[in-house]
């Protein structure tokens, strides 16, 4: 299909987009470590990949729904949720084993609420999902009333803490997920729908495409995923706080778009969401070492958004960038 | 009961409204008589003259189609109200404070239409976007800080009340509502909004000048935006950074409820000027009755969700 041929079969090919993202990503750490000295040490790009969990997990389910010109703004909250239930299972001395698969049920079940409103419901996803975001942010406040999860037991922490055959967990769970993501759009008939409603759901459920299946299992595998990262968020934070996800949706947005998946639909880059999320996190991590205040992250994320979405729109219309771009 | 059965489109939407507002004051009369008196009143259009100028812009965009969406209204309010107190500040002249304040509201919304129109973005994320660099750049800026210094002539005037009504509400969001009514329902402007919402490429093609209706509409979101923190300003005396928090959620179920079809062409601003009543009315409510604010939120969200659906199920019932 077209639009598979264009982007490339390969886990990890590369187009142009995604290599001039890498460059983009070497050029701010060459930056950010001549501007701060305490920028290019091993502890903080440590931090910068620790800080790059969740949203690397989120981001993979974030592509798929943008690519199938979807959107799930509620995202963030929804991590809160299943960080909550993760919190409780742990501080009522639960096994940790159950606590493992607390966020992924939690997760699933969200996702379910959010699928049976916007796509049973036919609702557009946008307002649907910001419609739930205010409930969901009540259930937060209420579910943890008015007091922050805190002080939770490490076990959690330990089990995850570990590494297997000289891998970080965390590293192997997210290969685990990008593997199976991969595979699952470029492998399967399910990938092929979900790019063909991207294109048009009109056309692709006149070609006896299952939209509303698709479309509910894509909600439902973003949310699973988000349960994911809750469960990693609860094991390294050890403790959950009011405003828990409020920018994480945002942040998702920004990588995937910035990884060059088409919020028209129809074509997305999976590596191109890793490196988002990586530049994402870089420019976030290094603006607030060289003193910018974190009250600008919001801005400039929302102005990489805006700027990344401008500049394709203003280049498409450049009749060389057009040749270039037929001939890749 | 075959009145009703025979109402239909906007007047079914004010009769089902004015049904669910006299259940909500009904609820509120019986768990809280203390409640009634001229004061609520007051409060309640006080309140309402917010979200009733930035539900109308919402509302506005959403009509003409197109996907049309402005989900930056609450960035713009709060981002034009510290603008025009920095400027203040910063010397300008006292008298033009609100002129400043409108004209930044027109401009950040004219930002918006241009990313839609002229970069053709989709409005959701464009307007995602600005969003968050608009309510962003009100933090950073002031460091969440109220900023004060506003004239008490201004004070005055938002704060002035005439037999219970706000004086804002009276100056502002009446005239606002009634011309626009009247430029919907009796104009060619009116029209063309309509055709264009209902079906965009007829719209072209019959010659309405689709593009630049929609930017001049996002603009004017702007302006009311920026009108609605003209009104914070000189009500509660102060540019605060995140008066806008939240507006874009409910300005959109205010829309909604109002009976503005999500896509475009169907509803009136009637209907809106009701469903913000509504809303404020239900909001007062709860405030009276104890309730923690976060649960307004929630209670919003719900009810977009629950209209939403309720519009498809009636679609789905009739055809």
């Amino acid at each position: 299909m077209y639009a598979v041929r264009q982007f490339g079969n390969g886990i990890f090919s590369m187009n142009g987009r995604e290599w001039s993202l890498l460059v983009a990503c070497l050029l701010a750490i060459i930056l950010f470590s001549v501007v701060s000295p305490h920028y290019a040490t091993s502890g903080n790009a440590a931090t910068v990949l620790r800080n790059s969990v969740e949203l690397l997990l989120i981001g993979l389910g974030m592509t798929l729904l943008l690519a199938m010109g979807g959107i799930d703004v509620s995202i963030g909250i929804v991590m809160g949720l299943a960080a909550i239930a993760i919190g409780r299972v742990l501080g009522a001395g639960g096994n940790p084993l159950l606590a493992l698969v607390a966020g992924p049920m939690v997760g699933a079940l969200l996702g379910c609420v959010t699928a049976t409103v916007v796509v049973l419901g036919r609702v557009p996803a946008i307002v649907g999902t910001l419609g739930l975001l205010g409930v969901y942010r009540t259930a937060v406040f209420v579910l943890l009333g008015g007091q922050w999860l805190s002080g939770l037991p490490s076990s959690l922490t330990n089990l995850l803490a570990t590494t297997v055959l000289g891998v970080p967990v965390p590293a192997l769970v997210i290969a685990i997920a990008y593997l199976a993501v991969w595979l699952a759009l470029r492998r399967t008939p399910y990938g092929l729908h979900l790019l063909a409603i991207g294109n048009s759901e009109e056309k692709a459920r006149l070609s006896g495409i299952p939209v509303i299946k698709t479309r509910f299992m894509t909600f439902v595998i973003s949310c699973v995923l988000t349960g994911i990262a809750a469960t990693f968020y609860v094991a390294t934070y050890r403790n959950v706080e009011m405003t828990i996800g409020s920018t994480l949706a945002l942040d998702a947005i920004a990588a995937v778009i910035l990884g060059g998946t088409s919020i028209l639909g129809g074509r997305c880059s999976l590596i191109g969401t890793v490196l988002g999320v990586l530049l994402l996190r870089i420019l976030q991590n290094g603006l607030l070492l060289i003193g910018v205040p974190s009250l600008w992250q919001p801005v400039v994320t929302g102005i990489l958004i805006i700027g990344v979405l401008g500049f394709e729109a203003v280049s498409n219309r450049f009749p060389l960038v057009q040749l270039l771009r037929a001939r890749a | 009961m075959k009145t009703l059965r025979n109402l239909q489109g906007p007047a079914l939407t004010l009769a089902l409204l004015c049904g669910l507002w006299l259940i909500v004051i009904l609820g509120l009369l019986v768990l809280k008589p203390s409640v009634y008196n001229l004061g609520t009143v007051t409060t309640i259009l006080q309140f309402s003259t917010i979200l009733a100028l930035v539900g109308l812009g919402q509302g506005l965009v959403i009509l003409a189609g197109g996907a049309g969406i402005d989900l930056s209204v609450g960035g713009a309010v709060s981002l034009s109200a510290i603008v025009a107190m920095l400027s203040v500040k910063l010397g300008l002249p006292p008298v033009l404070l609100p002129v400043v304040c409108i004209l930044a509201g027109a401009m950040l919304g004219a930002l918006n239409g241009w990313l839609v129109n002229g970069l053709a973005l989709l409005p959701f994320i464009a307007t995602l976007g600005t969003f968050f660099v608009y309510s962003g750049v009100a933090l950073a800026v002031t460091g969440g800080a109220a900023q004060a210094g506003v004239p008490s002539w201004l004070l005055l005037w938002g704060r002035g009340v005439v037999m219970g009504i706000p004086v804002p509400f009276l100056t502002l969001a009446i005239p606002c509502f009634a011309l626009a009514g009247l430029v919907l329902l009796s104009t060619a402007w009116g029209r063309w909004i309509y055709a264009m919402g209902f079906n965009e490429r007829s719209a072209r093609l019959v010659g309405i000048p689709v593009d630049r209706v929609r930017f001049i509409l996002y603009s004017l979101s702007g302006a009311l935006a920026g009108a609605a923190g003209l009104v914070s300003i000189a009500w509660l005396g102060s540019g605060r950074p995140n008066i806008g928090q939240n507006l874009e959620l409910e300005s959109l179920t205010a829309a909604m409820l109002g009976g503005i079809a999500i896509t475009g062409g169907r509803g009136g601003v009637g209907g809106v000027f009701a469903a913000v009543l509504l809303l404020v009315t239900l909001k007062t409510g709860l405030l009276q009755l104890n309730i923690n604010t976060v649960w307004q939120v929630g209670i919003v969200g719900a009810l977009l969700v629950f209209v939403l659906l309720a519009d498809r199920l009636s679609q789905r019932w009739r055809s």
